[in-house]
């Protein structure tokens, strides 16, 4: 790996859903004014604010000139190939494209539909703490009913569940078990004292706004075999922190 | 997902010292559920908590006496129909009752309908 710039500046409008994906096929040696072709595109993204960029060094290759480039014969003349890559929305890919066009004077742009399923983002240094604030809102509550023996492909269920809504960006879960119950499988669960049973009733407690409940409940539905699902309207009462970003605060993406 | 139907849960507190003809008041409520054939009930142990007779209630070693919760989802009709039966059986506590929009899902064969 020769450079590597992950940057989030005001320009990136990278987030989750399609994407388009660049890569830019060079040679080491390639000029752009002063500075080798690679380092002037990285220094470029980075200017514009694209949220990451990664060159590597490849092993071997060839290309538009048909000779074969190894390290044998080529690391001392600096002449092996290098491949930059970055992922970006595709309005961002479309305002990068001309420049590069004109930049790239000996080499390949490849440009691909992809997908960003997860931009994680780790704060330099915490934030300071800022006095809570209250926000009030209309939002939905969904109990999820199950047992604690139910599985799916393999794991916990309720711990399933956990994640997927993780993945969807739910705002928070809680899992309840239960002491006593019965339901769609219309047996009595029973914690007993000495040995705990193996099956009590489980509940996987979901608040978040309608239409994130909605898609959620679509998702659960799938994975449960005999269960429950209960959504009821809620007011909610929230305590969070006011630092200036609360406007992505929703869920909690922290990452853009 | 199938599409949900109105519906109605109920949400009795209380404690989980209280008896019914010699046992739980918990167990005895489940029971008369099931007897009824209301769709299903849930009994949650809280933590901690205190109620009308504003006395905390705790773990101690020797005595149980958290707060319970049962919970019954159904129809708006056999909710009624509930109602009154377990209001009987409770001689102290709450019950509180919401809206809520059901979808029962049920794959496995071997479930009851």
């Amino acid at each position: 790996m020769l450079g590597t710039a992950i940057i989030g500046k005001e320009g990136s409008m990278l987030k989750k859903g399609p994407a388009k994906k660049v890569t830019i096929y060079l040679n080491e040696d390639t000029r752009y004014h002063l500075e080798s072709l690679y380092e002037a595109i990285l220094r470029f993204l980075m200017h514009k604010g694209v949220a990451g960029a990664t060159a590597s060094r490849a092993m071997a290759g060839f290309g538009a000139h048909h000779l074969l480039h190894t390290p044998n014969i080529e690391v001392l003349s600096e002449h092996l190939p290098v491949r930059v890559e970055f992922v970006e929305s595709p309005d961002k890919v479309e305002e990068l494209l001309p420049t590069l066009y004109d930049m790239v004077s000996d080499g390949l742009i490849e440009v691909q539909d992809t997908t960003v399923f997860k931009i994680a983002k780790k704060e330099s240094k915490p934030e300071p703490r800022h006095p809570h604030e209250k926000k009030r809102g209309q939002a939905k509550l969904m109990r999820i009913y199950m047992g604690e023996a139910d599985r799916w492909k393999g794991e916990p269920l309720h711990d399933a569940i956990v994640k997927t809504l993780r993945m969807m960006d739910i705002a928070g879960a809680t899992v309840y078990r239960g002491i006593l119950g019965y339901g769609a499988k219309g047996h009595t669960r029973k914690e007993h004292f000495m040995h705990r049973s193996r099956d009590c009733p489980v509940m996987v407690a979901v608040v978040d706004t309608p239409e994130k409940i909605l898609a959620a409940a679509d998702a659960i539905a799938e994975m449960i075999e005999d269960g429950l699902i209960a959504t009821s309207d809620v007011d909610i009462v929230r305590l969070i922190h006011s630092h200036p970003l609360t406007e992505a605060s929703d869920a909690g993406t922290h990452a853009r | 997902m199938p599409a949900p139907t109105p519906g109605k849960i109920l949400r009795l507190h209380f404690s989980e010292r209280d008896r019914y003809q010699g046992k739980p008041l918990y167990e005895a409520i489940v029971d008369k559920c099931r007897e009824l054939r209301i769709a299903g009930a849930t009994v949650y142990r809280g933590l901690e908590g205190y109620g009308e007779a504003a006395e905390i209630h705790r773990s101690h070693v020797l005595s149980h006496d958290l707060p319970i919760i049962v919970s019954i989802i159904d129809s708006a009709e056999n909710v009624a129909r509930v109602l009154p039966v377990v209001e009987e059986m409770m001689d102290k506590g709450l019950i509180a009752m919401s809206d809520v929009e059901v979808v029962r899902i049920q794959r496995s064969k071997t479930a009851k309908p």
